[in-house]
């Protein structure tokens, strides 16, 4: 079973776009709900993304990608 | 059967915020001071964290008046305080000088040893997201050049969580150069391998020592910041031609491990300097002269610099990209290298 860790549609106002500036994670690593895995950043502003439960992390968006709000970026299996 | 184990990777500056934290926690000595620094984070988040946990008498925002914080953090400093202050951008430093070089740098020295004065100064430093001769530069000899301060430049988060903490516990003035291309924060440039693992637990790097972040036997690849991930690179692309290169993160100027570099360049016998800051007067000439000086004879070929053009940098992005180091201009100057042997 898997787990996508999702960009939430409230985490900023409007529909600008973001990057993914850093994994803090690497892919097929462990991590625990709650962790920090990763950080966005939309016009300048850093959000952190944490993971939505337990398990093993799966990196489907690099570093330097461009998502919109509801992106998958990972899944925890 | 999973083989999954636990990791925690920092940017660089997550980790800088983290040592700061740990270091004011064990020592109320310990305090930080500049723009933007407070409930901001600071603009390129190396102290996210701290105000809230700390609150605004020890995460003190300034007005933008360096001449006057950073004169004061060097009173407190000799008055047994451990300031940790920022100038935003390391190109500001013209106003604020006297303040750090005839003042920090030197009144151990002037007061026979009497006065310590064990304060950090960190500052931004770097090129590569347009903008502009003003907020580009890395200026790390015009630093390195005056006596009577350590200068420290990390290329990645286990270094900078590492030298922030010595820097802290230093009883000397310590400059902290950190690059923004390695903050990890998007719009100031992504340089991947500089976001790695980084121990919870409080240590420390000794100041003044290089590292040798990859073992080659045909040229040592000599730099410091994000130079050293131009190198990395450059030093793969030569694999590829069969070319074995070392590469050496000098993570400090002041002091300088010129040993570690001889012994590199004994080794493989070509040298080629990599340095943001500008050609001439700087860095790379010091690593060659060092090797130089030491025995000429180790050298199979003349050393070769990639370094910033002397030039103020531009604003244009391509003109800007033309002219900063890179992988491809790495691996030109080896190849230069290579030609003037074999002629």
């Amino acid at each position: 079973m898997s787990t996508p860790i999702l960009i939430a549609d409230n985490l900023w106002d409007g529909d600008a776009e973001a990057v993914i500036t850093a994994w803090l994670v690497g892919d097929g690593a462990e991590v625990g709900q709650g962790d920090l895995v990763a950080e966005i950043m939309s016009e300048k502003a850093q959000f952190e993304i944490e993971a939505p439960c337990s398990g093993v992390l799966k990196i489907l968006e690099e570093e330097d990608a461009v998502i919109a709000k509801g992106a998958t970026i990972g899944l925890v299996e | 059967m999973t083989t999954a184990v636990k990791q925690r990777k920092l940017t660089v500056a997550r980790a800088m915020a983290e040592a700061v934290a740990q270091e004011m926690r064990l020592d109320p000595r310990v305090f930080v001071m500049g723009e933007d620094i407070g409930p901001l984070g600071g603009v390129f988040g190396n102290t996210r964290g701290l105000h809230e946990e700390f609150g605004g008498a020890r995460v003190r925002d300034t007005p933008i008046s360096e001449t006057a914080f950073i004169g004061a953090a060097v009173g407190a400093a000799s008055d047994g305080m451990r300031p940790i202050v920022e100038l935003m951008f390391v190109d500001f430093f013209g106003v604020c000088m006297d303040a750090i070089y005839n003042l920090m740098a030197k009144n151990t020295y002037f007061s026979g040893g009497k006065v310590r004065v064990p304060m950090v100064l960190m500052a931004s430093t770097g090129a590569g997201y347009s903008d502009a001769g003003q907020h580009s530069q890395c200026l790390y000899a015009t630093f390195a050049h005056l006596p009577g301060m350590k200068v420290v430049v990390p290329s990645n988060a286990y270094d900078a969580k590492g030298l922030m903490t010595a820097a802290i516990r230093d009883d000397n003035p310590v400059i902290f150069l950190f690059h923004k291309a390695l903050q990890g924060m998007g719009w100031l440039g992504t340089e991947k391998g500089a976001t790695v693992a980084v121990p919870e637990e409080p240590y420390c790097l000794e100041i003044g020592k290089a590292k040798t972040v990859r073992e080659g036997t045909d040229v040592s690849i000599v730099s410091l910041g994000v130079g050293v991930h131009h190198a990395l690179r450059a030093a793969q692309q030569l694999e590829q031609d069969g070319v074995s290169a070392e590469v050496i993160d000098l993570r400090s100027l002041v002091p300088l491990d010129r040993a570690h570099v001889i012994a590199s360049v004994r080794k493989t016998g070509r040298l080629i300097v990599v340095d943001e800051d500008y050609h001439s007067f700087g860095v790379s000439g010091e690593i060659i002269a060092s090797v130089v000086e030491h025995d000429i004879g180790m050298l199979k070929a003349r050393p070769q610099r990639v370094a910033f053009p002397d030039i103020p940098i531009p604003f244009t992005p391509v003109m800007e990209q033309w002219a900063l180091p890179n992988a491809e201009k790495i691996v030109a100057a080896y190849q230069q290298m290579h030609e003037e042997q074999n002629r």
